[in-house]
């Protein structure tokens, strides 16, 4: 195994898949559209559960909802870079006709898409940032007593696993027309199963075990863990089941993704119809 | 005929097109962390005049001002400086005559709604036109039926080939029933067959008394349809005359055209640095090489020719009379005013 | 209105319609946050009294409503710029503005399908009883309601065009929307500071209408508390019909600058 030449493939892709969002979005607008997307998600829910504080209610067991829901929200918010992102790059491929040049050459697969997903967990890991500002300076959510190694871990490994996740979807892109409509609906569904705005005990029964499936809804978990400041004994259970996850999903999207371009070359849908 | 309440009056009825030094000067600005901004200077200075129920083509390398000064014409865009009256109409000030009056047919594949019927794209632009509602289905039918378009009348645009698509774009272009029409490459990319059929519906047109401006770069197509062609190069006309006319500025030459192989950009560039060579055309990227020297020498320059090309092999050789391509050529090419 | 303006605006609208129903699949990225905003408010309500449950599910319908116009108004211009018609639609002698009203409110014709499933999937799902108090002044204010997201649309529709940003400003307006009209939370809630905004917006009043028209419980939480409910009414949908007339005005100026743009720099084909 040619370990240089992977990791040239790997930072290369990197790059390229930083820059490609740029063709239609300049990066005061990109930045500006992390600021606005962060504070209006996460406003418009800790609004929702002002409102309901107004009449003396709240989900059992949680003590302080706005931060409940600010954490929930501020997490989530990688999604949209991972998943998304991650998509919108083996979409691009797509439409721009370049797919079919790219995997005709003997790139070895891993290395190259996993390199283009990295930027996209940084990019991801960003937006929580931003979002935990607003949290804490518009939301009042109280961050003193927060591990903030244990919490940048969480955030990191949450990240890496939903863009694992969007590989796994990445790899529809090849088959269907609409990428895009996927991406779309994947992750507001996961506003309903992940914990961000309510516990998953809240959820009919039947469907909280599907929340089990997203490596997001332990990242969350365990970072409003980080944020209070719990011990690290009850964060790095969730940890370990959320790279296991993870991982299974890594591998599940590794080998959707070539299978779909098996059946693309099969069926000749290479290029956008 | 349309009903219009039109107050205003033409300025000058007498001409169908009038266009006096238009002018269009684009401003690009590029990327976002160093933005760099680029003049571009696509029409210069155009002035010409069409007659009622003439044919008149506009032609040119790709990039010389055609579609730009078409666009300018159909009030798509505003000159930078210059003006233009349309069936007498300003192009500037009384936008919606002109747009009512005239007819536009851009071509390539654009212009139609794939996703829905041809007979809904026609009804929907008839609309927009403004044409009657008690006589638009009739004419939308007529169209269709013209254009042998009736039978597949309420398929979706996109499952029809080009020369459909060209066809429905064509009836597209009438259905406000203009007096004047401007077609934009009309036979680009079509089969030679349709192109055939394209330019005699072309010319039916002109007999029945409409007014066509023409643009092309096939000059064999000019020299078929056009009473009088005005050649445009780098924004700017080179010469407006008759086909015959035009044919004058190379009376006093003959082409030599060469077959050959084994010829390259070198030998072309030896060919041009000849005082005595006008023009020369070279088409190196078959197998067969077809290389056109335009010359008033005629075959005395044949023993050079020997010389240059002694590295290549030389399949024939003749010495023919100029064709409005020639002349095309050497307005486009080379050195004349 | 004269005759010829009224058939450009029934042929847009009816070219429009034509388009939703060839690719149909484009209603789910409209109907999806709002869809899943509502379950999620609903949700969150679960332990709450009935009348935050219906609250939610007018709120969503509302949204459902703003969603469709803000993604597919936003890009009616774009749209004719990628089907390679906007030339020949601006040669037309009809009047752009026209034609895209003609588009907007069939999409907003749209937002209200998006809008009665949205009432009904999460009525059913959630069981919220969906009683309307006076069905007349409901109907009035979602029609009103409905012609000034329309009316909105068409804003949307030109300043994206001349921004030349409209898929990231249709992403990036969608949420911040969805919080200042106040459809899932009274605007009492937002600090002060946004409270100009929200009332700008045409749908806010509108919204307030028809939670009024709905239940009368609403009355404490309106903007006109205190008053008799039909008179409340009557101004949450003067405020909606001025707003919205505001809008058109604005509009019309909006387009000339953008077709005059277009035309002086070549910029109706796609660059």
């Amino acid at each position: 195994m040619n370990i240089p030449k992977l990791i040239r493939i790997f930072f290369s892709s990197a790059v390229f898949s930083f820059k490609a969002q740029f063709e239609w979005l300049n990066p005061p607008m990109w930045l500006a559209m992390k600021f606005v997307m962060s504070l209006s998600q996460m406003a418009f829910f800790v609004f929702v559960g002002r409102f309901l504080l107004t009449a003396d209610s709240s989900p059992a067991g949680i003590t302080d909802l706005v931060a409940f829901i600010a954490i929930g929200n501020a997490i989530m918010m990688l999604s949209w870079n991972t998943i998304f992102s991650v998509i919108n790059i083996t979409s691009n491929d797509k439409w721009g006709g370049t797919l079919s040049i790219l995997l005709a050459t003997p790139t070895p697969r891993l290395p190259l898409f996993v390199g283009r997903a990295m930027i996209h967990v940084l990019d991801g890991m960003l937006s929580v940032a931003i979002s935990f500002v607003f949290a804490i300076f518009l939301f009042g959510v109280n961050f003193g007593n927060a591990d903030v190694l244990a919490l940048l871990v969480v955030v990191f490994l949450t990240a890496f696993t939903m863009a694992g996740f969007g590989l796994l979807i990445g790899g529809l892109a090849f088959y269907y027309r609409e990428p895009l409509v996927f991406a779309n609906i994947f992750t507001f569904i996961l506003l309903i199963f992940c914990g961000v705005n309510f516990p998953v005990q809240d959820l009919p029964q039947p469907l909280q075990a599907v929340s089990y499936i997203f490596p997001l809804t332990y990242g969350i978990d365990a970072g409003r863990k980080a944020i209070a400041g719990e011990p690290l004994v009850t964060i790095v259970p969730l940890l370990v089941q959320m790279s296991i996850v993870g991982l299974v999903s890594i591998l599940l999207g590794y080998s959707s993704f070539r299978s779909f371009e098996h059946l693309a070359r099969k069926t000749g849908r290479m290029e956008a119809e | 005929m349309l009903e219009l309440n039109s107050q205003n009056k033409p300025e000058s009825s007498s001409k169908a097109i009038v266009a006096e030094h238009l002018c269009k000067v684009f401003n690009v600005t590029k990327g976002f962390l160093r933005r760099t901004r680029t003049r571009i200077i696509a029409v210069k200075d155009v002035s010409f005049e069409v007659d009622y129920g003439e044919l008149f083509g506009l032609v040119g390398p790709n990039g010389a001002g055609k579609t730009t000064t078409i666009k300018m014409l159909t009030t798509m865009l505003i000159p930078t400086s210059g003006n233009a009256t349309v069936l007498g109409y300003n192009v500037q000030k009384d936008i919606t005559r002109v747009r009512e009056k005239i007819g536009i047919v851009l071509g390539g594949e654009r212009g139609l709604y794939t996703r829905v019927s041809a007979i809904d794209n026609l009804r929907y632009f008839a609309d927009l036109y403004g044409v009657p509602p008690t006589i638009r289905d009739k004419r939308v039918k007529e169209l269709l039926q013209f254009m042998g378009l009736w039978e597949r009348a309420r398929d979706r645009v996109e499952t029809y080939s080009k020369g459909m698509k060209q066809r429905l774009h064509l009836a597209r272009g009438l259905i406000n029933d203009p007096q004047l029409i401007f077609l934009d490459e009309p036979t680009i990319g079509l089969d030679p067959e349709i192109a055939k059929d394209t330019r005699s519906m072309i010319r039916d047109l002109v007999r029945k008394g409409k007014t066509i401006l023409l643009t092309t770069h096939y000059m064999f197509e000019a020299d078929e349809l056009c009473k009088r062609i005005a050649v445009i190069r780098g924004g700017e006309i080179v010469a407006l005359d008759t086909p015959s006319g035009l044919k004058k500025y190379v009376m006093d030459t003959s082409v030599v055209e060469i077959e050959g192989f084994g010829i390259t950009d070198k030998e072309v560039a030896k060919f041009r640095e000849i005082p005595e060579v006008l023009a020369v055309s070279a088409d190196l990227s078959e197998n067969k090489q077809v290389l056109k020297i335009q010359t008033p020498k005629g075959s005395e320059i044949i023993s050079e020719v020997q010389e240059i090309l002694k590295n290549s092999r030389i399949y024939d050789l003749k010495t023919k009379e100029p064709t409005l391509e020639d002349a095309y050529l050497r307005l486009v090419e080379g050195s004349i005013k | 209105m004269p005759p010829q303006t009224l058939r450009v605006l029934y042929s847009a609208f009816r070219m429009a319609m034509l388009h939703w129903f060839a690719d149909p699949q484009w209603v789910i990225p409209n109907v999806i946050a709002p869809f899943v905003f509502t379950f999620v408010a609903l949700t969150l309500f679960k332990e709450a009294s009935g009348s935050f449950g219906l609250y939610a599910v007018l709120g969503g319908g509302m949204m459902g409503m703003w969603g469709n116009t803000l993604y597919a108004s936003g890009f009616a211009i774009d749209f004719e710029r990628w089907q390679g018609t906007l030339e020949e639609v601006v040669a037309a002698p009809s009047n752009l503005l026209h034609v895209i009203s003609g588009r907007s409110v069939s999409n907003a014709l749209f937002g209200l399908t998006n809008m009665v499933a949205i009432l009904l999937i999460a009525a059913l799902a959630f069981r919220i009883p969906l009683g309307i108090a006076n069905p007349i002044l409901f109907a009035l204010s979602i029609v009103l309601t409905l012609l000034s997201v329309s009316a909105l649309g068409l804003i949307f529709a030109s300043s994206f065009v001349l921004t030349r940003s409209a898929q990231v400003l249709t992403n990036g307006l969608e949420f911040p929307i969805y919080v200042i009209s106040g459809s899932m939370f009274p605007i009492a809630l937002l600090p002060f500071w946004v409270h100009p905004a929200a009332y700008i917006l045409g749908p806010t009043w509108g919204i307030d209408a028809i939670r009024l028209a709905t239940s009368p419980q609403y009355a404490s939480q309106s903007f006109w508390a205190g008053t008799d409910v039909n008179v409340a009414i009557a101004l949450n949908l003067a405020m909606t019909l001025l707003i919205t007339l505001a809008y058109v005005a604005i509009a019309a100026f909006l387009f000339k600058k953008v077709e005059t743009k277009s035309r002086r720099e070549g910029t109706l084909v796609q660059a």
